[in-house]
């Protein structure tokens, strides 16, 4: 992931919010759009990167797992993946940038479906009980974990959250600083306190 | 000595050698960061293991890249909101209006010259086409065909794609369009899709008019004679549709002929059931205005056109009335006309006059 920073500190942690929280990429029109890299818009036919289908048969599955790491719910990360992906697909971030940043348009991303309220619930165990459909009984518990977890994420802070995700997905901590305007040593101090939350979250929820 | 910190020490549980020495020796020999590091490294655990993302099956990157490439390439969200208002790339079911209204449009299109009788005869053939403009809200509220009567649609085989037009045509009776001209930018040979036939009925219902008209409020105009339990028996097709990939996948050119539509009745009385439906509740004014002149003659197709993202025109195409339609955001462009029995459409993220070029061209 060497060169990656340029990227990353080309889209700070407020821009990869903006743009991921419309969950439509392309929205923006490109003189207002946060992300001055995309170069073009739903308005005009889409100027398409030559190196996108390469990129994205290698991190489609990264990104996928980056999304599900948060969501869990398969249906809601392929979204994500999609979103991602078609906000790379207009933008000018380097071929050996884009890991990190797919990365962190992932976490970012998924971490706003997260917090939206909408879509949740009877989808996600409809989605878990299709994908599990082998056990019943094993499909319950596991997705009764999976909505206690993705609750202890909610709860943690944003700065919390993305730190976590994103360590926990393979940045390394000069990547996360640059994606977050933390610094390395804030980074440390950050996620020792997210990992921490999150234990915490869960063994108050199991003990409930 | 100072103690390193918390985030120093959960540092060096990834990342030891970013750790100065200093600390390094703090931590051989101190019991206190020692106990920090294993509670980090305990805490470490648990979150990986939290957010451990279990794979039930391997992503199918073939669908995704598919889909993705399709949502990638959309020349313009105002076809995308003709065709449904939704963004290709969701899986979720929405209702998709075009093809809800143009259900009706068909219906409305098709009982121009409906014949007094109780058997199936053919009361409709396209001999043109013509566009009716509306909105995208007006699209959006238009019932669907449901709502007038019972939608009788068999499994029609969907389309598949064959080797060459030669297998094309061999399936579908059709000759393949043969374009003389690539616009600039569309290159190589193209895909070749058989369309086979597509069959439906439509049974009227005055009770489900009745309902729906009630639903808007209104009174119910009275039926004619009759009318209740008349069916239509719709049919499109066989056809064949040239594909011309471009970026991403997306198609650069589609160049599509299919036998036209034509509709049977098995008992409708002439130009009733056209006017009850048009003057049914919910059907806008307008939009009814246009249906009843559009249709008048019998054997107009009536095109939907939502005029607040599309613009239309009219041209010649080897004899025929064509229509053209454009995006406003000039992005995407078509044009259909029929002729001998057929309809043919050309379209593509292409300029009028490119549109019309290759279609002059067969």
């Amino acid at each position: 992931m060497k060169g990656m920073k340029g990227a990353l500190r080309a889209l700070p942690t407020k821009d990869v919010a903006a743009l991921a929280c419309e969950h439509s990429p392309g929205k923006h029109p490109p003189e207002s759009h946060p992300d001055r890299r995309v170069v073009s818009s739903e308005a005009s036919l889409p100027v398409m990167r030559s190196d996108l289908e390469i990129v994205f048969r290698g991190e489609y599955g990264h990104v996928l797992a980056v999304a599900r790491r948060v969501l869990g719910s398969s249906a809601e990360a392929d979204d994500v993946a999609q979103d991602v992906f078609l906000s790379f697909a207009r933008s000018q971030v380097p071929t050996s940038e884009a890991r990190a940043w797919l990365t962190v348009a992932a976490a970012h991303t998924a971490l706003n479906a997260l917090r939206s309220q909408r879509r949740r619930g009877d989808r996600e165990r409809r989605v878990a009980e299709r994908e599990i459909a082998i056990d019943p009984a094993e499909a319950a518990v596991l997705s009764t974990e999976r909505q206690r977890v993705r609750e202890a994420l909610r709860r943690l802070s944003r700065q919390q959250a993305i730190v976590l995700v994103l360590r926990h997905s393979g940045l390394g901590y000069a990547e996360i600083a640059a994606a977050t305007s933390l610094s390395a040593g804030s980074v440390g101090t950050t996620l020792r306190r997210a990992e921490t939350a999150l234990r915490k979250e869960l063994r108050d929820e199991s003990s409930d | 000595m100072n103690h390193p910190t918390d985030g120093t020490l959960r540092r060096y549980l990834d990342e030891p050698s970013a750790i100065v020495d200093a600390d390094r020796v703090h931590l051989a020999s101190c019991d206190r960061c020692q106990a920090s590091l294993s509670g980090a490294e305990a805490d470490r655990t648990a979150a990986a293991d939290a957010l451990t993302t279990e794979e039930v099956t391997p992503p199918d990157i073939d669908r995704a890249w598919a889909q993705m490439s399709s949502a990638a390439t959309q020349p313009s969200t105002a076809l995308r909101d003709a065709l449904g208002g939704h963004h290709p790339r969701r899986r979720r079911a929405q209702r998709v209006p075009l093809f809800a209204a143009a259900g009706v449009l068909v219906i409305v299109g098709s009982v121009g010259v409906a014949a007094a009788t109780t058997d199936w005869l053919p009361i409709f053939t396209t001999e043109a086409v013509a566009p009716v403009t509306l909105t995208v809200d007006d699209l959006a509220a238009l019932p669907d065909l449901s709502s007038y009567g019972e939608v009788d649609m068999p499994a029609n085989p969907g389309p598949h794609e064959v080797p060459d037009a030669a297998a094309a045509s061999a399936e579908t009776g059709v000759a393949a369009p043969a374009v003389q001209r690539l616009p600039t930018g569309v290159v190589g040979a193209p895909a070749y899709h058989v369309v086979p036939v597509q069959t439906a009925t439509f049974t009227v219902s005055v009770q489900k008019i009745a309902d729906a008209a009630a639903a808007a409020g209104s009174a119910l105009p009275p039926p004619p004679p009759g009318i209740d339990g008349a069916a239509l028996r719709l049919r499109i097709g066989p056809g064949i549709a040239e594909v011309w990939g471009g970026v991403g996948g997306a198609p650069s050119l589609v160049v599509a002929r299919v036998l036209a539509p034509t509709a049977a009745s098995s008992g409708v009385s002439r130009d009733a059931l056209r006017d009850y439906i048009l003057a049914i509740p919910g059907l806008p004014r307008e939009l009814a205005d246009q249906l009843r002149a559009v249709t008048g003659d019998g054997n107009t197709l009536p095109i939907p056109v939502p005029d607040d993202k599309f613009t239309t025109f009219s041209a010649d195409v080897s004899g025929a009335s064509a229509t053209v339609i454009q995006s406003r955001d000039q992005a995407m462009s078509a044009v259909v006309w029929a002729a001998d029995d057929m309809v043919t459409v050309v379209l593509g993220p292409l300029s009028t006059d490119e549109v019309l070029s290759v279609a002059r061209g067969l």
